[in-house]
């Protein structure tokens, strides 16, 4: 039944793009971009607890691993954009090293410090970087430029991408980071690596960001230092809360709604998108603690942590 | 000591230092006034009020608009001074009860999440009520001009932040040691629950230091407005900077909000005459030292 | 039903919702349009200048059209917010030429989104028109056929400015500009412009505080004891009235001449009150001088009309601002250039920009060159003085032509031809 929908949801996205105008394509590889960012960040918040304040970093640094290594050290565009997943992953495990021995706030706190140092370097090592003008002109070769091809491409990766955090959530590790979200000393008591498994999720979880930071990089044909601001650290966390943080699918739902939102909303009124952004924040976090995506969800209501 | 002149050329001259060690005070000062609000806030309620930034900016905007109302005379500057705080104080307080309240028993990350939310709203209700143009008040005329320490012009007006933080750090003292109320908070800080057992309303104890923290973001406002320009984006400004202050002093800690404003003020101070160029990095960098040597700060209580 | 199905089924109703919003959209579409996406920063700080742009160039779309439009077409701007961000600009350009099918981008204020746009413009190969920001690489350094540069770039005022500088009896000169391209650019066109004028300048203390500083008194002490006698600053907006009002009472504007671009201009000069660095050098848009009123006898009339019209629009201070003659000219040299193509295809309207490309504005006459599409417009330097109702303005107004400082055509090829060797190496 459940492959059934796996399928489904291939033959759907497949099917779909090219019957869509050449915008929407564009739109939905931006959702794919997010919804992944999303996802890599709600590893770490809806399954180990941990809500990191300054992804941005990670997905600064994927994007510019991918735009320096492409740009700067003429490396073909694939090869770059394989290496920002490990250029992330790199850095999470520095930063991460020290950040998973803090807990709740303070967690957060050393996350967004991190970040902001990330920025801070970015924004002024011109000579690699581009300073605040960033690196332009950062596109994919020819076959993969189209709109359509780019589009394809980024639905296969991140769906391949996304696929693996899923098994990565179902798997004896998975389930670990759950006991360890839901009561880490008891956790250490049955023999868990408690440190250990958040650092590991913690570079997992980096890694990921570091892939969406590198598509988005090509996708955008350039990449800036507000990647790597605090704004930019927020996004995922306000995606994965609107579509509800307690199921692996919630982030990737949040992404579908939050980008028709601001597609639409911060285009016809750009002064109160922040208004209306800011308010169904608050209204979520004061009302609706499983996300939109839990409005439909009613059996998420009984079971908190569903899945 | 010529290794350190030739690197460091004010090192020798004496009023550059002196006058750089005042401003650097001033800073602080300043610093202080917006951040021990958000300590406070933590200390008592353990939520970090992001939009700690958002109420500064109130403050200033109401500021504004009191100035431009009130009749023009000398005490005009000041009843704004004093009507402006109060106003944003209330604001906390509206906010408190209808928002924060609810989700005290949750998880305590998305009190946080929701003051990010507050950011956005009240920026933009900031747009749509007072405008996009730049705004800004006037110094008293009493204190728009400067005095000589040792040949060098001070501003008058930093004086009076320099003597007025000190005076608000001192009624924070003697609120906390010295009243019911004071103990009452500092017991909450220790254990809310047991609090809560012996009686005491904890709700409404919640509501008062909330708008107690929201009236000193106020005040930090209200008193800067002189000094800068009241425009969008002032809340992010002071977010960070108050937020580094209060991480390094201590989530929580009035005493390590102190401390870390005059180390963050002098070393701003400072680090323009010695590394220009890194002055932002050093900030954060230190911010990140300090919460990977001592997380809870240099003045905070570790967590649980 | 799984939990991840009602995903599904948000997705679905996500993704028709996505394909009907459009068509909803394009309902009801009138005789075609000439259409061009305009890009600027709609939401947040950037406001104070962006308003008044719009409305001038909203003014300036409604005459062409009701004289009966370009080529017999109505002319559409269509806004989009870039929040002052170059990846959502670039999102931005992306949508209006897919989607929306512009036949032109414009718009920018900050520097970084005009370079951004640009490179877009360029890989998709459509005209773009820069409007608000100011930036000389735009149409030097990282120039191409597909940029044309409306406004006055940094080179020209500055310059101006370096001029009016290099006259005056100071020797040591020191600067304070925010630490990012913009500041960078603005010191780099300042000194070696005055190095050229007068060799026997020296500069001392410069300062880098970051965009958006709030409190600026380590650098004002550190410039007090820097032995400077003059200070140039490209500190713009929030900053530079923050700045202005942190440096006055350290008397540090009796200790130096102030030479500050924006600081003429009343989105700063009407914060600033009494306040206000009297005696600075600036380089304003000052409508309202009589002395600039002489030179151009329709200014005034223009100001009424743009007044109204923002008036009737909401805006809380319908002034005209710098913003809405930018907005107002960059509307009707868009025109202009589409007229003279007599087409919409970018390559004949870039063939038509240049060659005699004039235009007379109420303040006074913009010239389009031709070597690297960039405008040259009137520039004034002027000084800051209290009026008789003891309100800061900018007098003393003196009109350059920026032609007559601008860097020359030999000049910018020498730069594009350094840049594209950096950008190889």
């Amino acid at each position: 039944m459940r492959a059934a929908r796996w399928l489904v949801a291939i033959a759907v996205l497949t099917v779909l793009p090219p019957l869509l105008p050449s915008f929407l394509v564009v739109v939905m590889t931006e959702i794919a971009i997010v919804a992944l960012f999303a996802t890599a960040f709600n590893l770490l918040m809806g399954f180990g607890g941990m809500v990191s304040f300054g992804h941005a970093a990670y997905f600064a640094l994927g994007a510019y691993a991918a735009a320096i290594l492409v740009k700067q050290a003429g490396w073909p565009m694939l090869l770059g954009l394989a290496a920002a997943p490990f250029a992330a992953a790199a850095g999470a495990l520095v930063f991460g090293f020290f950040i998973v021995r803090l807990t709740h706030t303070y967690f957060a706190m050393l996350s967004l410090a991190f970040a902001q140092i990330v920025f801070t370097v970015i924004f002024k090592w011109k000579t690699l970087t581009g300073g605040d003008d960033g690196l332009l002109n950062v596109w994919p070769p020819a076959w993969l430029k189209s709109p359509l091809a780019y589009g394809y491409f980024t639905l296969a990766v991140t769906g391949l991408a996304i696929l693996a955090m899923h098994a990565i959530v179902d798997s004896p590790f998975g389930y670990a980071l759950r006991a360890i979200r839901e009561n880490p000393r008891r956790a250490r008591f049955i023999g868990v690596n408690v440190r250990r498994h958040q650092l590991q999720a913690f570079v997992l979880s980096g890694f990921f960001s570091g892939l969406a930071g590198g598509l988005f990089a090509f996708f955008n044909g350039s990449v800036f230092p507000d990647f790597a601001y605090l704004n930019k650290s927020f996004e995922p966390l306000v995606v994965a809360l609107l579509g509800g943080v307690q199921s692996f699918f919630g982030p990737l739902a949040g992404a579908v709604g939050f980008k028709i939102l601001e597609t639409y909303i911060a285009r016809q009124w750009p002064v109160y998108w922040p208004l209306f952004l800011g308010a169904a924040v608050v209204l979520v976090v004061v009302a609706l603690p499983q996300g939109f995506v839990g409005l439909l969800q009613r059996r998420a209501w009984r079971t908190p942590t569903a899945r | 000591m010529d290794f350190v002149t030739s690197l460091f050329p004010w090192i020798t001259n004496g009023p550059l230092i002196v006058v750089q060690v005042m401003s650097g005070l001033s800073v602080a000062m300043f610093l202080f006034l917006v951040s021990v609000g958000m300590s406070l806030i933590f200390g008592v309620t353990r939520i970090v009020n992001l939009a700690h930034g958002s109420f500064y900016m109130v403050g200033a905007y109401l500021m504004v608009t009191l100035v431009e109302t009130l009749p023009e005379h000398a005490v005009s500057f000041w009843i704004a001074l004093v009507l402006a705080p109060i106003g944003v104080g209330l604001l906390g307080g509206v906010i408190e009860v209808t928002l924060l309240r609810r989700i005290y028993h949750r998880e305590p990350l998305l009190q946080l999440i929701l003051t990010f939310g507050l950011i956005l709203v009240i920026g933009t209700l900031v747009l749509l009520v007072w405008g996009p143009d730049n705004k800004s008040v006037a110094r008293p005329d009493a204190l728009a001009g400067s005095l000589k320490i040792l040949g060098q012009p001070f501003p008058l007006y930093y004086l009076l932040v320099l003597g007025l933080a000190p005076v608000v750090a001192i009624g924070l003292w003697l609120t906390f040691y010295r009243t019911r109320w004071g103990m009452l908070i500092r017991a909450a800080t220790v254990d809310r629950e047991m609090l809560g057992a012996l009686g005491v309303d904890v709700a409404t104890l919640y509501t008062q230091v909330f708008m107690f923290g929201s009236w000193l973001a106020g005040l930090g406002g209200a008193l800067s407005a002189p000094t800068v320009a009241v425009a969008l984006g002032m809340d992010g400004d002071v977010l960070t900077t108050a937020f580094v202050v209060v991480v390094i002093g201590g989530l929580g800690s009035f005493a390590g909000s102190f401390i870390s404003a005059l180390l963050v003020g002098e070393l701003q101070s400072f680090g323009i005459l010695v590394f220009p160029a890194v002055s932002i990095v050093l900030l954060f960098a230190i911010m990140a030292v300090v919460l990977i040597v001592r997380p809870w700060g240099l003045l905070g209580r570790p967590e649980e | 039903m799984r939990p991840w199905s009602r995903s599904t089924f948000a997705i679905v109703v996500g993704s028709v919702l996505l394909g009907v919003m459009p068509a909803l959209d394009q309902a009801g579409a009138q005789p075609k349009p000439i259409k061009i996406g305009e890009i600027n920063s709609y939401s947040g700080v950037a406001t104070p200048y962006t308003f008044p742009y719009k409305e001038g160039m909203a003014l300036a779309t409604k005459e062409i059209n009701d004289a009966g439009g370009v080529l017999g077409r109505p002319l559409e701007f269509i806004h989009r917010d870039d929040k002052l961000k170059p990846d959502e600009a670039v999102k931005a350009a992306r949508e209006l030429v897919l989607q929306d099918k512009v036949d032109f981008l414009a718009g920018c204020i900050s520097s970084g989104v005009g370079l951004a746009i640009s490179a877009y413009a360029k890989d998709a190969k459509v005209l773009y028109f820069a409007t608000h920001c100011q930036t000389s690489r735009l149409t030097w350094d990282d120039g191409h056929r597909y940029v044309a540069h409306t406004t006055n770039n940094v080179n020209q005022y500055v310059r101006v400015a370096a001029k009016k500088a290099a006259s005056l009896p100071i020797k040591k000169w020191a600067n304070i500009s925010p630490d990012y391209e913009y500041g960078h650019n603005m010191w780099e066109e300042f000194s070696t412009y005055l190095k050229k004028l007068k060799p026997e300048v020296e500069f001392v203390q410069l300062n880098w505080p970051k965009l958006g500083e709030s409190d600026h008194s380590s650098y004002i002490t550190a410039l007090l004891q820097s032995g400077a006698e003059g200070l140039f600053s490209s500190v713009w907006g929030s900053q530079s009235i923050a700045f202005v009002k942190q440096a006055r009472p350290f008397g540090l504007f009796e200790k130096m001449r102030y030479v500050a671009p924006s600081v003429g201009n009343p989105d700063e000069l009407d914060p600033l009150g009494k306040e206000a660095p009297v005696g600075a050098i600036a380089t304003p848009f000052a409508w309202y001088d009589p002395g600039l009123n002489k030179l151009h006898p329709n200014l005034a009339a223009w100001s009424k009309k743009y007044t109204e019209w923002a008036k009737e629009k909401g805006l809380k201070d319908p002034s005209p601002k710098l913003g809405g003659s930018w907005g107002y000219a960059s509307a009707y040299i868009i025109a202009e250039a589409i007229k003279r193509a007599k087409s919409t295809d970018p390559e004949k309207v870039i063939g038509a920009l240049g060659e005699g490309f004039e235009m007379d504005f109420p303040w006074g006459k913009v010239v389009m060159r031709g070597c690297d599409q960039q405008a040259l417009p009137p520039q004034w330097i002027g000084v800051v003085k209290m009026d008789a109702q003891g309100k800061p303005v900018a007098a003393e107004i003196e009109e350059v032509q920026g032609k007559d400082v601008v860097r020359s055509c030999d000049e910018v090829k020498e730069l594009r031809a350094a840049a594209a060797a950096k950008q190889k190496k």
